[in-house]
C-alpha cells in the first residue's frame, strides 16, 4: 500500500501526499506534452480546454469518460492483482480477446432463460474464457517456471489471429456478407443496460468500480490478500508459512486472466454490441501502464483508469478544435507512465547510487 | 611481532556523517608496510564506512588521508585502485558467467587495444597464484568456484592491480574454518613482501589470529589500539561492546528429562542440486537438552533443518514431533518454533510491515481472522505485546520491517517463534551476522528455552559457540553423523578431525 509517499523536491523540501508520484508524473507528462502541441502550431491551453471539455463538460460528455474507463480498470485490475502477488501479467490484450469471445458465443445463443440470467451467463463466460487463455502461462510458470512474461504476450499475438479467424467464414461466429469481419449481434437479453439514456454509458463501468472496491478490501482486509501480498514480496517465507504457493500462484493467476477476461465481455455486451475483428486496441496494454503507475493499488487503478478515460474521451472534442490527431491522448498517457517510473527511481536513486548502497554493506 | 616498517596510510581526523547518524568521529588510523591492522567493532561502529572512505566510496566531511606521507584525495574507487589501494567487499564483486582470467582483467587497460589479447594477462595471473598459494586455474568460470576460491580470486584482482594496501571486509564469513586458516596464513605472506592489510572484522578470535595490532571502533570513534596476543578477548569485547559481554559456558542446570521430543530416524534427503545432503541419519533430542550440530558448512545441516521445518521432501526416513509424524509445514506453533538460516529469504517478509511478520505463520487463523476478515486490532494488540516483551526497537509496528537493524529482525523472528512456547525449538545460525550483545542475548535465550523445558537443535558452524551452547555435540560430515560428544568435556581437537571426516574412535 503507497498510502504515504514523500517526494523530496529540490528547493521545495519533501512533499508528503497519498498518490503523490502518479500526480507528479501526470502533472509532467501534461507539461511535456503541451510542448508537443505548441510544436504543432496549436495552443495547449486551447487544446486541454477542449479535451476538459470533451471529458467532463457534459453529461454525454461523462458518460463518455466512463464508457472509455470501463475496460481499462478491468484491465488494469487484471494486472494489478498479479502485481501484489509478484506477478507480471502482461497478456491483457489476449485474455481480453478471449473473454471478449466466450462472452459473445454465450450473448449471440438465444437460451430458454430470463434476460437477467442471460447476461450473468454471458458475463461469466467472458471470466471463464480469460481465465482459460492464462491456464496455459499460469500452469507453466507455477509448474514449470516458464517466464510468465514472454508466454503471456506471446498469447497476445495468437488469440488476436485466433479471434480473426474465427470471425472469418466458414466460422460459425462469422457474420455472413459483411465489409469487415465481425460476429453477429448480442441478442437484446444479454445486453448491459444503459445506465443514462441517450448516452453509451452502460453498466460495466459501475461493476468495474465496484470490483476495484471489493478487491482492494480482499487485499487488505481478507487472509486471501495476505497471502497474496505475501507470496508476491517472499514466496520462500510464504511457503514456510504454509502456503502452497505453487497453487497460489496459479489461482493469482487464473483471477488475473478471468478480470481482463471480463474487460473484454463487457466491451462486447455493452458497448460494441458485435465481436469485432481486432477490437481490442491498446486496452491491455495501457492496463499495464495504469497497474505500475500506481503498483498494483486498486483503488489508484480507478482513479487513474478514469483519468485515462477522460483523455480518451477528452481527445476527439481536441482534434475538433485544434487539428491535433486523436492519439496525442495516447501520448500523454505515455509520458504519465514514464515520469512516474522515473520519479520512482529517482528515490531509490541512480544506477551509480544503488551499487554503492550495496557496497555499503550492513553498516551505513 | 611488531612489524616497523615504513607508516604507508594515515588517516587523520576523519569524521563522517550520515543523516541521523555520526558514522565517524574524527578517526585517526596509522598502518604501515607489512602491517595487518584489525579493525574490530559491531556493527554500525563505523568500520566499514571508514574503509569506504579510504576507497573512495564516500567523501570525508573532514580529515585527511596521507599516502607514504604525501596527501591524497581520493574520490573514486578508480582513483583509489590507481593510489595502490584496494578492496574485497563483504559480498563479492565477480561475474558470474565469465571465466576467473576475465575477471581479473576487467576494467584494466587492454593490452593491445581494440584487441581482447589475454595471454600476457594469463601469464601474469598463474605467476601470481603461483607465488602466494592460491591453486587457481585462470580459465575457470566463476559459477564454478567455491566460495573459497573466490575469495582468493578477488585477493588476486587486488594483487594483479599491484594493491599495496588491501582492505579485506569480513572476508571469513563465508568460508569454512579451514579455508579461513588458508586465508590468514596467505594475509601474513602478503604482509612479509610488504603489503599493508586492514582486516575488519567482528570476530574476536581471528583479530588474535591473523593481526599485529588491532584497532577498536565503538559509535564511530577509536576505543583503543591494542595487541591481540597481550589482550584478553573478554577486554576486546569489553572494548568493543562498553560493557561486560559473556560468551562462554554457562553453568546449568543438569538435563535429567528422558522424554524424547524429536526422533528423526533414517533420514535421507537431497539439496538443491540433486546431490544426495543426508545419509540414513537418525537422532533424537530430549525435552530439556540443547543438541548442537556442529560441522563445517554445506554437510547436510541445512537440509536436516529444512526436512524438520516441512520445507524440504525427504527421500526415505521419518520426523517426529512429540510422536506426531512431520510430512510438512507444520502450523502448529505450539509444537515447533524454527529459526531459519536465512531470515531474510526464510524467515521475514522484509516488504510486509513488523506486525504482518508478527503473524505470518497464523494470519488466517483466529483471533487474527474472523469470518474471513482479518482483524487489524487484534493484530495491532499481538504486535505491540511482542515488541515490548522481546524488546523489538521499532518506531511503531506498521512500519516495513526492512528498516529494522539485523538484530531487531532477528528478534521479530525470536519473538514469533517462542512466543506460543513449542515443544521443539530449530535453531538454524541464529548468530550468523549479528553483533556481539546480539549473540549474547541470542545464546541466553536458547539457554531459557531448554531450561523452560523445551528441546532445542541448535545448529552453527562456530565450533566455540556450539560448545559453549550445547549439552550434547553432534558433528556432521557429509550428512551423516561422525560422532557424539558431550559437550562439557569434550575434545575440541576430536571434534575438529570428526568435522573432517574421521569418524568417532569406538574404544
Amino acid at each position: 500500500m503507497n498510502e504515504r509517499e514523500t517526494i523530496e523536491l529540490s528547493g521545495l523540501g519533501g512533499l508528503v501526499l497519498p498518490y503523490a508520484r502518479p500526480l507528479l508524473g501526470i502533472a509532467l507528462a501534461l507539461l511535456v506534452s503541451a510542448g508537443l502541441i505548441l510544436a504543432t502550431g496549436a495552443n495547449p491551453m486551447v487544446a486541454y480546454a477542449a479535451m476538459l471539455q470533451g471529458a467532463f463538460g457534459s453529461v454525454a460528455a461523462l458518460a463518455n469518460t466512463g464508457v472509455r474507463a470501463a475496460p481499462l480498470l478491468l484491465s488494469g485490475f487484471a494486472v494489478g492483482l498479479g502485481y501484489k502477488a509478484g506477478l507480471w501479467n502482461i497478456g491483457g490484450t489476449g485474455q481480453i480477446y478471449l473473454g471478449a469471445t466466450t462472452a459473445t458465443v454465450v450473448g449471440i445463443i438465444p437460451l430458454p432463460v430470463p434476460a437477467w440470467l442471460h447476461l450473468l451467463l454471458a458475463v461469466v463466460a467472458g471470466f471463464v474464457g480469460g481465465a482459460l487463455w492464462m491456464l496455459i502461462p499460469a500452469y507453466l510458470c507455477a509448474y514449470r517456471g516458464v517466464n510468465l512474461v514472454c508466454t503471456t504476450l506471446m498469447l497476445d499475438y495468437v488469440a488476436g489471429h485466433l479471434v480473426s479467424w474465427l470471425l472469418h467464414e466458414p466460422s460459425p461466429l462469422a457474420e455472413k456478407g459483411t465489409f469487415y469481419p465481425m460476429s453477429p449481434p448480442i441478442l437484446p437479453s444479454a445486453r448491459l443496460p444503459i445506465l443514462v439514456k441517450g448516452t453509451s454509458l452502460h453498466a460495466g463501468f459501475v461493476l468495474a468500480v465496484a470490483l476495484g472496491v471489493v478487491l482492494h478490501l480482499v487485499l487488505r482486509y481478507t487472509p486471501f490478500g495476505f497471502r497474496t501480498r505475501m507470496v508476491g514480496e517472499n514466496p520462500e517465507a510464504a511457503r514456510y508459512a504454509g502456503v502452497d504457493v505453487v497453487r497460489w500462484i496459479l489461482l493469482v493467476l487464473l483471477i488475473c486472466g478471468g478480470l481482463a477476461g471480463l474487460a473484454g465481455a463487457g466491451e462486447v455486451l455493452g458497448l460494441k454490441l458485435r465481436l469485432f475483428d481486432y477490437f481490442e486496441g491498446f486496452v491491455g496494454f495501457e492496463g499495464l501502464a495504469l497497474a505500475i503507475m500506481v503498483e498494483g493499488n486498486p483503488l489508484g487503478i480507478i482513479l487513474a483508469g478514469i483519468f485515462f478515460g477522460s483523455l480518451k474521451a477528452g481527445a476527439g472534442k481536441m482534434q475538433i478544435v485544434t487539428g491535433i490527431g486523436a492519439p496525442m491522448a495516447l501520448v500523454i498517457e505515455a509520458l504519465a507512465v514514464l515520469f512516474v517510473i522515473a520519479i520512482g527511481f529517482g528515490e531509490r536513486g541512480g544506477f551509480a547510487q544503488r551499487q554503492q548502497k550495496k557496497t555499503r554493506g550492513k553498516e551505513g | 611481532m611488531g612489524r616497523s616498517g615504513e607508516i604507508a596510510l594515515r588517516m587523520v581526523g576523519i569524521t563522517k556523517r550520515f543523516p541521523g547518524v555520526l558514522a565517524n568521529n574524527n578517526i585517526t588510523l596509522e598502518v604501515r608496510a607489512g602491517e595487518v591492522r584489525g579493525l574490530l567493532g559491531e556493527n554500525g561502529a563505523g568500520k566499514t564506512t571508514l574503509m569506504n572512505i579510504l576507497y573512495g566510496l564516500h567523501q570525508p566531511d573532514s580529515g585527511e588521508i596521507f599516502l607514504n606521507g604525501d596527501k591524497v584525495e581520493i574520490s573514486s574507487p578508480r582513483e583509489a585502485n590507481d593510489l595502490g589501494i584496494g578492496m574485497v567487499h563483504q559480498h563479492f564483486m565477480l561475474v558470474e558467467n565469465l571465466t576467473a582470467l576475465e575477471n581479473v582483467v576487467l576494467g584494466l587497460p587492454l593490452e593491445h587495444p581494440p584487441l581482447l589479447d589475454l595471454e600476457p594477462a594469463r601469464a601474469r595471473f598463474k605467476k601470481l597464484a603461483n607465488e602466494y598459494g592460491l591453486g587457481l586455474d585462470p580459465s575457470t568460470p566463476i559459477w564454478q568456484l567455491s566460495v573459497g576460491d573466490r575469495q582468493w580470486l578477488e585477493i588476486l584482482k587486488l594483487l594483479f592491480r599491484e594493491a599495496r594496501i588491501l582492505i579485506l571486509d569480513e572476508p571469513t564469513s563465508v568460508l569454512a574454518p579451514s579455508q579461513a586458516e588458508r586465508l590468514f596464513e596467505t594475509i601474513r605472506r602478503l604482509a612479509d613482501k610488504g603489503r599493508s592489510i586492514v582486516f575488519i572484522s567482528h570476530k574476536l578470535r581471528e583479530m588474535k589470529e591473523v593481526a599485529d595490532r588491532v584497532t577498536v571502533l565503538r559509535d564511530g570513534h577509536v576505543v583503543g589500539t591494542v595487541d591481540p596476543r597481550e589482550t584478553s578477548p573478554t577486554e576486546l569485547a569489553q572494548m568493543m561492546v562498553g560493557r561486560n559481554v559473556f560468551l562462554d559456558r554457562r553453568p546449568r542446570p543438569p538435563a535429567e528429562s528422558k522424554q524424547a521430543v524429536l526422533v528423526v530416524d533414517g533420514l535421507s534427503c537431497q539439496d538443491d542440486r540433486g546431490v544426495p545432503a543426508l545419509r540414513d541419519l537418525s537422532l533424537t533430542v530430549h525435552a530439556g537438552e540443547i543438541v548442537g550440530v556442529a560441522g563445517v558448512a554445506g554437510n547436510g545441516q541445512r537440509e536436516l533443518a529444512e526436512c524438520i521445518a516441512g520445507l524440504r521432501r525427504p527421500m526415505k526416513g521419518t520426523i517426529r514431533i512429540n510422536e506426531e509424524l512431520i510430512t510438512g509445514v507444520t502450523r502448529d506453533p505450539s509444537l515447533l518454533g524454527y529459526i531459519p538460516e536465512d531470515r531474510r529469504k526464510t524467515g521475514l517478509v522484509a516488504d510486509l510491515t513488523v506486525e504482518e511478520n508478527l503473524i505470518i505463520k497464523a494470519f488466517d487463523k483466529p483471533p487474527f481472522a474472523r469470518r474471513g476478515i482479518l482483524q487489524w486490532s487484534e493484530i495491532r494488540d499481538r504486535a505491540n505485546t511482542l515488541i515490548q516483551e522481546y524488546d523489538i526497537r521499532t518506531p511503531h509496528p506498521a512500519i516495513p520491517l526492512r528498516h529494522l537493524s539485523g538484530g531487531n529482525q532477528q528478534r521479530v523472528v525470536v519473538a514469533r517463534e517462542l512466543n506460543a512456547e513449542p515443544a521443539l525449538l530449530v535453531a538454524s545460525q541464529p548468530t550468523r551476522g549479528l553483533d556481539v550483545a546480539s549473540v549474547e542475548a541470542i545464546h541466553s535465550m536458547l539457554l531459557q528455552e531448554r531450561n523452560r523445558g523445551a528441546a532445542v537443535l541448535f545448529i552453527s558452524t562456530e565450533l566455540p559457540e556450539v560448545l559453549a551452547v550445547s549439552d550434547r555435540i553432534l558433528v556432521f560430515f557429509k550428512g551423516e553423523i561422525m560422532g557424539e560428544l558431550n559437550a562439557e568435556a569434550a575434545d575440541v581437537t576430536l571434534i575438529g578431525e570428526m568435522m573432517l571426516g574421521h569418524r568417532e574412535r569406538t574404544e
